[in-house]
C-alpha cells in the first residue's frame, strides 16, 4: 500500500479500483481486437454446419468423423458438417447445398468428404475432396472459393457450373458448362472455359480442352435436381 | 637520394592508400554479406508447436504454434523461408512463415499425416498418410493437393534421390519401402526391408538409409540397382540418421538408438560399415541432424524433451535446450 500511495497519490479506494477495473478492460479489449480471426475460424470450424443435404433418390450416407451415420432417403434436412464423408451407392442420387448457395448432386456411388483449408491471406477455401463417382456442382454469385480434389487432379472454382468424374486410377473427367474452372494436376494447370472438356490422368498434364456437348454430361442430375 | 626518398615516399603513401582501401572493402564486405546463422527448428508433437534455435547460441528464439495437433515431422524450403510441418492427430499440413514466425495455412491431408518431404525443386511436398496408405501432394505456393499417390500400408518414411526421379516411401504396415517413379507417379518396385521401417534419409554417398524401427538395424537401398544393399544392426528402436564428420574421419552415420539412450555412430560406407562409437545422450533420443558442415549433431529426446547438441570432434554434449512436450523431428537450416 506504501508503494501504491507513494505512485498513485492519495489514497482513495473506489477510485484507484474503478480505474484499475477501466485499465484492464481497456487492455482486454485491445487484446481482444489484437487476436488474428484464424483462433475463432479453427475453434468453430470443427462444428459450424458447412452444408445441408436436401434431396436423395434411393439413399445418401453421411459418415461423421467419430463413425457415427445418418441417412437421407428422400427429402430432408440432414446437416453436414467438416470431415463428414458422403457416400451414394448404386442406383442412388443425392443432392446438397452448401455454404454460399453451392449446389452438389451426387451421381450413384460416390463418395467425397468435405473439408477446408485456411490461408491467414485468403480465408477459407471449401473443398470437396472427391475419391470416387461424379457430381455436378453450381456455385452462387460471388460464391467464394471452392476446389474439388480427385485422386489426380484439383479444379478450382467461383462462379462455375461443371460436372466431374472419378474413374479407373483416378482419371478425372472435367465438363465445364458456365465459367471457367481452373484444372491442374501435378503436371500442370489448364483453366478450362464452357463447353469443354478436359482429362486429368495420373503422371501426365490435363488435356487441353476440347469442344463439347456438355448436355449429356448432366442430364443424370436432373432427377435429384427437380 | 632525392629521387629514391620521393620515390619511398610514394611508395609508402601508394601502401598506405592500398590499406585504406582494403579497409574499406573489408568494411563494406562486412556491411554487405549477411551473417549466416544456422536456425534450429524442433517439431514437439505433445506440444502442437515448433521451437526455433539460434544455431549459433543455441538460444531459443521462439516458439510457433502449428495451429494443429500432434506436430511430427518437418522439411524446409532450400531458401529458409517456409517450414512445412505435418500434424498426426488433425491430419494436417502447417505451413509457417519463417521470417514472421508464425503459421500461415493449415491443409488437410490425410489421416495420421505423419512425414512431409519437399520435392528437389521445392515445388510441391509430399506427405505420407499413415491412415490412408497415401501420398498427398501438395502445392507449396497455391496450397493446392494436386493429387494422391497410392503406396504400401502405413507409409511413416519419405525421402528423394539425388536427382529427384525417384521417391521412397517406407511402409510400416507391409515392412516394405515402395519406389516411387515422380515422373508417372507410381510405384515401379516394392523393396521388402524389416521390422516396421521408418525414417528414411538421402545419404551423402546418393543412396537412402533407412531405419527399421521395430528391430534392431537401419538398411541401405542403392537407387542404381533399387535394392537393398545392406542391413547394418545398431541397438534397439533407431529413429533417424544424421551424417557428419570426426575431423578428418567420415562422413559418418549418426543413428538416434532409442532403445540404448544413446547415438550410434557408424562409418557411413555401407560395404565396410563400422561401430566407431557410442554417445549416450538424453532419454528417448528421436530426431536428429547435423549442422551443414557436419561438425555439429543436434538430437531432439522425446523423453526429456530437449535437444542436446553433439560437438562431432570431440563426441561430447556441448549444450542442452528445453524445448517443448515429446520432441520428434529436427531439421537445420542451411
Amino acid at each position: 500500500m506504501k508503494t501504491g500511495r507513494a505512485m498513485g497519490g492519495p489514497h482513495v479506494p473506489g477510485f484507484r479500483t474503478t480505474r484499475r477495473q477501466a485499465g484492464v478492460l481497456v487492455v482486454f479489449v485491445l487484446g481482444l481486437s489484437l487476436l488474428p480471426p484464424w483462433g475463432s475460424i479453427t475453434a468453430s470450424a470443427q462444428s459450424v454446419q458447412v452444408g445441408t443435404a436436401r434431396n436423395a433418390i434411393g439413399s445418401l450416407v453421411v459418415v461423421r468423423p467419430d463413425g457415427i451415420e445418418a441417412r437421407l432417403q428422400t427429402r430432408g434436412a440432414v446437416p453436414l458438417f467438416e470431415r463428414d464423408v458422403l457416400r451414394t451407392e448404386a442406383a442412388s442420387q443425392a443432392l446438397i447445398e452448401l455454404r454460399d448457395g453451392v449446389q452438389v448432386a451426387l451421381n450413384e456411388n460416390t463418395s467425397f468428404k468435405l473439408l477446408s483449408r485456411w490461408e491467414k491471406a485468403k480465408g477459407i477455401t471449401q473443398i470437396i475432396r472427391l475419391s470416387r463417382g461424379e457430381i455436378w456442382v453450381k456455385t452462387g454469385e460471388g460464391a467464394k472459393r471452392l476446389e474439388v480434389e480427385t485422386p489426380v487432379a484439383t479444379a478450382a472454382v467461383r462462379e462455375t457450373e461443371f460436372n466431374i468424374k472419378v474413374q479407373e486410377d483416378g482419371q478425372t473427367v472435367l465438363t465445364v458448362i458456365q465459367g471457367i474452372v481452373e484444372f491442374g494436376t501435378a503436371f500442370g494447370t489448364c483453366p478450362i472455359r464452357a463447353s469443354t472438356i478436359s482429362y486429368g490422368v495420373r503422371g501426365k498434364r490435363c488435356t487441353p480442352p476440347a469442344p463439347t456437348e456438355v448436355r449429356p454430361a448432366t442430364t443424370w442430375a436432373d432427377a435429384v435436381l427437380k | 637520394m632525392k629521387p629514391s626518398r620521393s620515390l619511398s615516399v610514394i611508395r609508402g603513401a601508394s601502401v598506405a592508400l592500398s590499406l585504406l582501401a582494403l579497409a574499406g572493402c573489408t568494411e563494406l564486405m562486412q556491411k554487405d554479406q549477411p551473417v549466416l546463422t544456422s536456425r534450429i527448428y524442433v517439431a514437439n508433437e505433445s506440444s502442437n508447436s515448433v521451437t526455433v534455435i539460434d544455431g549459433a547460441t543455441h538460444k531459443v528464439i521462439g516458439t510457433v504454434e502449428a495451429r494443429n495437433v500432434g506436430t511430427h515431422d518437418l522439411s524446409l524450403s532450400r531458401d529458409g523461408r517456409w517450414l512445412f510441418a505435418t500434424n498426426l492427430a488433425s491430419g494436417n499440413l502447417s505451413v509457417i512463415d519463417t521470417a514472421r514466425l508464425e503459421t500461415i495455412a493449415s491443409i488437410h491431408t490425410g489421416s495420421r499425416s505423419h512425414v512431409v518431404t519437399l520435392t528437389n525443386d521445392n515445388r510441391h511436398a509430399w506427405v505420407a498418410n499413415i491412415a490412408e496408405d497415401n501420398v498427398s501432394i501438395v502445392d507449396t505456393e497455391s496450397f493446392r493437393i494436386l493429387g494422391t499417390i497410392p503406396v504400401g500400408k502405413g507409409p511413416t518414411g519419405l525421402t528423394f534421390s539425388r536427382d529427384g526421379r525417384f521417391a521412397y516411401v517406407s511402409n510400416q504396415g507391409d515392412k516394405t519401402v515402395s519406389v516411387v517413379e515422380t515422373a508417372s507417379h507410381r510405384v515401379i518396385k516394392t523393396i521388402p526391408v524389416g521390422t516396421n521401417p521408418h525414417f528414411l534419409v538421402l545419404g551423402p554417398d546418393g543412396r537412402i538409409w533407412g531405419t527399421n524401427t521395430g528391430g534392431q538395424d537401419i538398411y541401405v537401398i542403392d537407387p542404381a540397382t533399387q535394392d537393398k544393399l545392406a542391413s547394418i544392426p545398431v541397438g534397439p528402436a533407431p529413429q533417424q540418421i544424421a551424417f557428419g564428420f570426426k575431423g578428418m574421419q567420415g562422413p559418418n552415420a549418426y543413428v538416434t538408438v532409442s532403445g540404448l539412450n544413446a547415438v550410434v555412430v557408424i562409418t557411413a560406407d555401407p560395404r565396410n560399415p563400422r561401430k566407431l562409437e557410442q554417445i549416450d545422450v538424453g532419454d528417448r533420443p528421436n530426431g536428429i541432424w547435423a549442422n551443414p558442415e557436419g561438425t555439429r549433431i543436434y538430437v531432439g529426446h522425446e523423453g526429456s524433451h530437449d535437444l542436446r547438441v553433439i560437438d562431432t570432434g570431440t563426441g561430447e554434449v556441448i549444450a542442452t535446450v528445453p524445448v517443448g512436450r515429446k520432441p520428434i523431428r529436427v531439421v537445420v537450416s542451411r
